[in-house]
């Protein structure tokens, strides 16, 4: 109900937008003919499709390769799918159908012709939108996260790389690879989970304390992918996932600065505040958000969508300049950056269904980045001057002496975080709360050393000797 | 109507109650085209009740459920034929609606009214459900409904006996075997339930249905042609011959030429997995005290080419359990 009054003039009504029936599509390889890749991730590709008997309908493929995956995982796409077909809104991604092809997994769902956000920016808009834009995809992807939220579903990958454009088929958020039910027997008896997933710079600072969270972890995750939106990035997106950790869960959150370039309003600033609060039972919910007038304002016009999708080369050929001028740039790099950008990258495309809390790993990581290192410095204080003192319960004292101005040593040892002995280098000033974080990632990855948070698939067959 | 449930807050009896009427209403004007109108209002009201259920007992976001309120719905809910009309209509439904009711299904099969499972005794009278619930898989629209329903359904022990003993048992292997994953997949996390849940329900199921069931699981499940069906079947086999309560079966597999080869056969797969989820049943194989003289004289006969296999059989990650097992069957089988 609350779809159609508002679908008039929008998505539905384009052309194109025709709305086919699960059962038309046949679950065989052969009767569709692959075209170019249009994303890929590391358990997945995604590729532009034609489904032969329906006319050569244009869809998209995910297909994903079974053969390296855990037994766990694969119930983890078979639950994955299950959910694609089982959705029925206008701003979520869903599947037409699914079926095995030797070692592969097809999944068949509706091709959007504008890409990702994410992609959107690498190629053409490494600024970020302006606000109109912004408010408009954001408010779209609302509706879609309240309507997961209203099934108990928790997306857990909310981010700009999972929110899907196209000019007659809206706004979608895609990638149900991490999501979860609170109503399946994983959970406890709050209705609340306690499963580390998500991509770190998008992650709620409880679910990377591994405290019970709930829908309000997307919450987090949907201010964090608002200021993605409008910076080009997200913030700490250059920071290895250990530090990531620390900086979320020791600093205030971050917040929307008006830019050179663009003013925000502030209305938009708000509202990504209200979504940024570290106390998840101070975030609105999805339904809360869509009343604020941040979004009640949004028009709901075709040309928005079109006025950014409209002069754009092809998904395919934009995927294929991101790939070519990333391998240059690559090439122009230090070593030392190149590892870092392949790390940065692997991060972003392992998403969250891939995450796993690898101390060791996350150590390595971030050994990749001396502290203060050269180069990336400038980026690194750039985030730390963009927090912001929104205060909950404890003030946090550490925002003043965010200057270039102060001594330098000062400013270093104020930053300085190491994970290195499970020990966090002591802080000139902490605040009790800084304190408790500190001893909480100390003793968080003293367990991780004991056992992997993600248990791995293996499970222990018991030597059974039949006699 | 709608005035009179604003002035007058409704009873989770209520609720069921007017959830009930809407379905018999729905029930029998089903196919009617006239009274269209009448018809979406009346659809609208259902859905919104079937919602309400749902928050009383899964608390909404805001609230916890409170157990009086439980108590007192499932109790109204299995007063009379309420499930089996929800279960019945539920293809009428629109697709939200349906995601609603098949939570509420599952949630009711959890609850206790004066510490008795009121579910699962209704569930025992009503036999038939299930065989709707079943034939479910062979409607791509209603199958995940009715297939996520019907799991819960067999978390009663009596309720899953039942399944296991009815003809229904042979239909799960072309219902793991269909074209569409989401559905196959559905049917195969059933299938497994079925066969590993109640451990005693499933020893004797296995005994007495020996034959025809391991031909079938070994014929279709094994040799399929379909990577995960393949996969999934050999993990499920050796959970289940692992599992202590199994073991009279276990001995029975093991002691079977055919058996024997169709293993060796999966420890050559070109899958990896798939070699070491069946060397997991082999071992068992080889691991037998009381080998008949034909499994023996197949080992004995494969004994170098087996040794020479097992020489460079690794798993990727370090597993000690696993390099003993290895070690133990390649002193079974150079003993031999």
């Amino acid at each position: 109900m609350e779809k159609g009054k508002r679908r008039g003039g929008s998505s539905s009504s384009g052309p194109q937008a025709v709305a086919r029936k699960r059962d038309q599509f046949p679950s065989r390889a052969k009767d569709y003919e692959l075209l170019e890749p249009v994303g890929d991730g590391a358990t997945a590709v995604v590729r532009r499709a034609r489904c032969l008997p329906l006319g050569g309908e244009v869809i998209a493929v995910k297909i994903m390769n079974m053969s390296q995956r855990s037994e766990d995982d694969v119930n983890h796409a078979s639950e994955e799918v299950k959910m694609m077909s089982t959705i029925d809104h206008d701003n979520l991604l869903g599947a037409y159908c699914s079926f095995t092809e030797g070692e592969t997994l097809w999944i068949i769902m509706p091709y959007m012709a504008g890409g990702s956000c994410f992609h959107l920016m690498k190629s053409s808009y490494p600024k970020g939108f302006d606000e109109k834009f912004i408010a408009f995809v954001l408010r779209e992807t609302l509706e879609g996260l309240a309507y997961l939220h209203r099934y108990a579903l928790v997306h857990r990958d909310v981010k700009a790389g999972n929110i899907l454009l196209d000019q007659h088929k809206g706004v979608k958020l895609a990638d149900f690879g991490a999501s979860a039910s609170l109503y399946d027997p994983m959970i406890n008896r709050h209705g609340k989970r306690k499963t580390l997933v998500g991509t770190p710079c998008w992650m709620a600072p409880e679910v990377m304390e591994q405290k019970e969270y709930d829908a309000k972890a997307d919450i987090w995750s949907f201010g964090i992918t608002a200021l993605e939106l409008a910076h080009g990035h997200a913030p700490f997106s250059t920071q290895p996932p250990a530090k990531v950790f620390l900086l979320t869960l020791q600093h205030a959150p971050p917040s929307l600065h008006n830019t050179k370039d663009k003013k925000f309003s502030k209305s938009f600033k708000q509202m990504i505040a209200t979504c940024l609060m570290k106390d998840p039972s101070k975030r609105p919910t999805a339904q809360h958000l869509l009343e604020l007038p941040f979004f009640k304002k949004v028009k709901f016009e075709d040309n928005v969508l079109k006025s950014v999708l409209n002069k754009l080369p092809s998904l395919g050929d934009r995927m294929q300049s991101i790939q070519e001028n990333e391998a240059k740039l690559q090439a122009e790099k230090k070593p030392l950056d190149k590892c870092k950008e392949k790390a940065s990258q692997d991060e972003y495309m392992r998403g969250v269904s891939e995450w796993n809390f690898d101390i060791e790993e996350l150590k390595a990581q971030a050994a990749l980045y001396p502290d203060e290192n050269d180069g990336g410095e400038d980026e690194y204080l750039r985030f730390l001057f963009e927090l912001d003192t929104i205060c909950e319960s404890a003030p946090i004292h550490d925002v003043q002496s965010r200057d270039y101005s102060k001594n330098e040593n000062e400013k270093k040892g104020r930053f300085k975080v190491t994970v290195e002995g499970a020990e966090v280098e002591k802080l000139e000033v902490a605040t009790p709360r800084e304190k408790e974080l500190l001893e909480r990632i100390a003793s968080l990855e003293r367990i991780d050393k004991r056992s992997n948070v993600m248990p791995t698939a293996t499970v222990a067959k018991s030597k059974y000797n039949p006699s | 109507m709608k005035g009179l449930f604003k002035s007058k807050p409704r009873t989770p009896a209520d609720v069921v109650r007017q959830t009930r009427e809407l379905l018999i209403f729905l029930d029998l004007h089903s196919g009617s085209r006239g009274g269209d109108a009448k018809r979406e209002e009346k659809m609208a009201e259902l859905s919104k009740n079937i919602r309400e259920l749902k928050s009383i007992l899964y608390g909404n976001g805001e609230s916890e459920p409170v157990t009086e309120a439980c108590v007192q719905l499932t109790q109204e809910f299995f007063r009379e034929n309420t499930l089996r009309l929800l279960i019945i209509c539920l293809p009428k439904l629109n697709l939200e609606t349906r995601k609603d009711a098949t939570q509420v299904v599952a949630n009711l099969q959890r609850q206790q009214v004066s510490s008795k499972i009121v579910a699962s005794e209704y569930l025992e009278a009503n036999k038939d459900l299930l065989d709707t619930l079943i034939s479910g898989y062979e409607n791509m629209d209603i199958a995940l409904h009715y297939g996520s329903m019907l799991r819960e359904c067999i978390r009663h022990q009596s309720i899953a006996r039942y399944v296991l003993e009815s003809d229904h048992m042979k239909k799960f292997f072309d219902y793991i075997q269909l074209p569409n994953f989401d559905i196959a997949s559905d049917a195969s996390a059933t299938f497994k339930e079925l066969l590993t849940r109640h451990k005693a329900t499933v020893a004797e199921f296995l005994s007495k249905n020996y034959d025809w069931f391991f031909s079938e699981f070994n014929t279709r499940l094994l040799s399929s042609t379909n990577y995960i069906t393949k996969r999934q079947a050999i993990k499920l086999l050796g959970d289940m011959l692992l599992d202590r309560s199994n073991s009279a079966v276990m001995m029975r597999y093991v002691s079977s030429k055919d058996n024997l080869m169709i293993l060796m056969n999966l420890l050559r797969d070109s899958s990896k997995n798939i070699q070491i989820e069946a060397f997991h049943v082999f071992k068992l194989f080889a691991a037998n005290k009381n080998k008949p003289t034909e499994v023996v004289n197949i080992l004995v006969t494969n004994r170098s080419k087996l040794l020479r296999f097992f020489a460079g059989f690794k798993i990727d990650k370090e597993d000690e359990q696993f390099e003993a097992d290895k070690e133990q069957v390649i002193k079974e089988i150079s003993a031999l």
